[in-house]
């Protein structure tokens, strides 16, 4: 995923940026206050695939660590000042603990079932690398259930298709409350490369009530179990 | 017992309509392969067909039929064009004459019977409400086990309708097409260069594959040559997905018979082959590194040593789970005699890959249709003919083997030079290419003019092995299913585009 140094920042990277962008997570708009040019960068559109880096003379680069999971949907648009080449967005707190989340909200584990809303099947790959023994959610008492009778969180990937439409209703509707969904990928997030398809209704949200979103395409296992951990600490401290 | 045909689909149509042609002989004078059947829209917008036969000759057979409104069908002689004659029926209203079931296949209850996406407006196309007849099996003592779409599991979605007699499955309808997305119509007015990206949007595992049979396509319009240096990393990538992809397979087939063992360690041995990748090329799955004319970018010729060196000690390891799993009494007893792919079924078809493989059919686009780097290199196509779901894993254990011998041979030759070759586009174009996947034969045809793509089509070995599971899972047991089912290791999003 993409990460802006935002002191190599010029207007003329910035326009580039936007011009290179095939999902168009790149934006400059002005700020309402002071009418002044801001580039912001989305990170749900973003697939995460580095045509940004070449032009912008080091003014973006790979992230290292990538921790804009989990966060609600304008959290998950960074602002950079064009003029005073600062940020504007207030960075996102450190991730807490899987367990202080999962204890407060629903006594001893977490159920989640995960759900294909009509992903490419990149994300399930990711998804079930986190039962893997290398990171193995099991240990923090993370389960992955067979049915939505069983689940406290829904992880729904992919675009919704026309045709899955209302298999997503049905499987949100049978998850018991209190749930949480989090919408994975950059096609739940906001439709990725596939939005405005004809057989696409839209991103997660579109369809069922998203309380986070984890963006990247696919996310990496560490950036999905981040996602998981800052959604449940989010929940706990409204 | 007694099955009832669709009621809206009467089995025999008296008078044929639309053209005919001469079905292709093979070389040696046996039938053709059908390798994908579509539409696509000429000049005036007039609706074409084509039809894509592997005859035996290193090129495919490709023909082309302008079509008024009907074409004639060929799915009783080449049963494997069945569902390719209902998605042109679904796409582009072509009336298909003669076919035995011409039921909506993509497009489900909620869209209309006269929207046609691939010639129509799609922009507003009203929510609506048509029924679907499932074939129902008749008799006394016969159930239905209607499964999905949401399975229990992290899998796609997809329809599964068991007609059983007890345990045992008499007859399996599959209803796909869930996750269908728009992809083919997605390219239309797409540029060039970005194409490889929807490409590997068509099913994310195979993401590898799907990008470089795309920019092959784009490579053989303009008859650019791809550098040596990109042919081989190429070359590399799709060994890698293939040793990933089968390594994960052999585990997900110990994870359905309950050996936890296997399953664990097939995981690791994947997961270092990944974390290895991202050190490599900064991606897991080779995302955004194949484009039309190359690579988008170099890898360090240190770093493809370093994979090469972590792809040898993976393929050590799974050598030695793979007897471990193969030499196990219960997963033998699980693994022979399940779910039977017979040859002459595999043959009428056209199934491709590891499947077909382990039927009997001896085909791999890598030799017989060979592109890249193939031409260069020596390997074996290991074939069986049981057809049993301890064949197809044998098969994937034997071809995991050779892929990790020929990533090392070919680090360890790798040429020096450029990886990009600039494409010239300039006015219209037409190409397709052929890429042996992890699942098998994957064709990509496209045409467009300047800079844009007007049509891509993308034959998918998923869309082509599915309707084989039916005759797999025949006479098993029920509780076999998801074995089975995972040993054809079938993409429901590849299918579904």
């Amino acid at each position: 995923m993409p990460e802006v140094i935002a002191t190599r920042l010029t207007p003329a990277i910035a326009q580039r940026l936007v011009e290179v962008c095939p999902t168009a997570a790149f934006r400059i708009e002005e700020e309402e206050r002071h009418r002044r040019p801001q580039l912001k960068l989305s990170y749900g559109d973003c697939i995460g695939c580095g045509r940004c880096f070449e032009p912008s003379e080091g003014a973006v680069v790979a992230a290292k660590s990538f921790h804009w999971c989990g966060q609600a949907k304008d959290q998950l648009v960074r602002a950079w000042d064009l003029d005073s080449r600062t940020e504007m967005t207030t960075q996102q707190p450190a991730p807490g603990y899987a367990r202080d989340g999962i204890h407060a909200l629903f006594g001893r584990a977490l159920n989640i079932r995960q759900l294909d809303a009509g992903s490419c099947n990149g994300c399930e790959a990711e998804i079930s690398a986190l039962t893997n023994p290398y990171y193995d959610l099991e240990r923090f008492g993370i389960h992955f259930v067979a049915s939505p009778r069983h689940a406290d969180m829904l992880l729904v990937t992919g675009p919704v298709t026309r045709n899955m439409a209302d298999a997503v209703k049905a499987t949100y509707e049978a998850v018991p409350a209190p749930k949480l969904v989090v919408a994975v990928g950059a096609c739940g997030c906001s439709g990725g490369i596939f939005a405005g398809s004809h057989a696409v209704v839209g991103a997660v949200d579109a369809v069922i009530p998203v309380d986070g979103y984890i963006p990247g395409c696919p996310p990496t296992p560490a950036m999905l179990v981040t996602g998981i951990i800052e959604v449940l600490r989010r929940r706990v401290a409204k | 017992m007694k099955e009832n045909a669709p009621a809206e689909v009467p089995a025999v149509v008296k008078v044929p309509a639309g053209p005919t042609f001469m079905l292709p002989k093979a070389e040696d004078g046996g039938a053709s392969r059908l390798v994908t059947i579509f539409g696509s829209l000429g000049p005036m917008r007039q609706k074409r067909v084509h039809y894509v036969f592997d005859v035996g000759t290193r090129d495919y057979r490709q023909m082309m039929l302008p079509v008024e409104d009907t074409v004639r069908s060929i799915a009783l002689q080449v049963p494997a064009a069945s569902w390719y004659e209902r998605e042109l029926h679904d796409g582009y209203g072509v009336e298909v004459s003669e076919h035995p079931d011409l039921r909506p296949l993509i497009f489900h209850d909620q869209w209309p019977d006269s929207v046609h996406p691939m010639v129509d407006a799609v922009d507003q196309v009203p929510w609506t409400s048509r029924e679907y007849r499932f074939l129902t099996v008749q008799g006394n003592g016969i159930a239905e086990v209607a499964v999905g779409p949401v399975h229990a599991g992290i899998i796609e979605p997809g329809h599964f309708r068991f007609s059983v007699m007890g345990d045992t499955v008499l007859h399996l309808e599959l209803r796909h097409f869930y996750t269908h997305k728009g992809t083919e119509k997605l390219f239309e007015g797409s540029l060039v260069h970005s194409g490889a990206m929807i490409a590997e949007s068509v099913s994310g595992d195979n993401c590898f594959a799907h990008a470089v049979s795309y920019s092959q396509a784009v490579e053989d319009a303009c008859r650019v040559p791809v550098p040596p240096r990109a042919s081989a990393i190429r070359l590399i990538g799709l060994e890698l997905e293939r040793l990933v992809c089968h390594i994960s397979d052999v585990g997900g087939l110990c994870t359905d018979v309950g050996f936890g063992v296997g399953a664990a360690s097939a995981t690791c041995i994947k997961e270092s082959l990944l974390q290895a990748s991202s050190k490599c090329c900064g991606t897991r799955y080779w995302r955004g590194i194949a484009v039309p004319g190359g690579l988008r970018f170099d890898l360090d010729s240190r770093m493809v040593q370093e994979l090469s060196r972590v792809v040898s000690s993976a393929a050590r390891e799974f050598s030695e789970l793979a007897r471990l799993i193969l030499e196990t009494p219960s997963i033998q007893g699980r693994f022979e005699t399940a779910g039977i792919l017979r040859k002459d079924v595999a043959r009428e078809l056209a199934i491709v890959g590891p499947v077909a493989r382990a039927s009997g059919i001896d085909l791999d686009v890598r030799r017989d249709h060979p592109y890249g780097q193939y031409p260069g290199v020596k390997f074996e196509v290991p074939v069986t003919h049981y057809g049993d779901v301890m064949a197809r894993a044998r098969i994937r254990i034997e071809e995991a083997a050779i892929s990790a011998r020929l990533i090392q041979e070919t680090a360890n030759a790798l040429p020096s030079g450029s990886v990009l070759e600039p494409l010239e586009l300039v006015g219209e174009f037409q190409g397709s290419s052929a890429v042996e996947s992890p699942r098998g034969e994957l064709f990509y045809w496209l045409e467009g003019q300047d800079t844009r793509i007007s049509r891509c089509h993308i034959k998918s070995p998923s869309f082509q092995n599915w309707p084989a599971m039916p005759f797999a899972v025949a006479d098993n047991i029920i509780a076999d299913f998801p074995l089975v089912n995972k040993s054809f290791n079938l993409s429901y999003s590849g299918c579904d585009r």
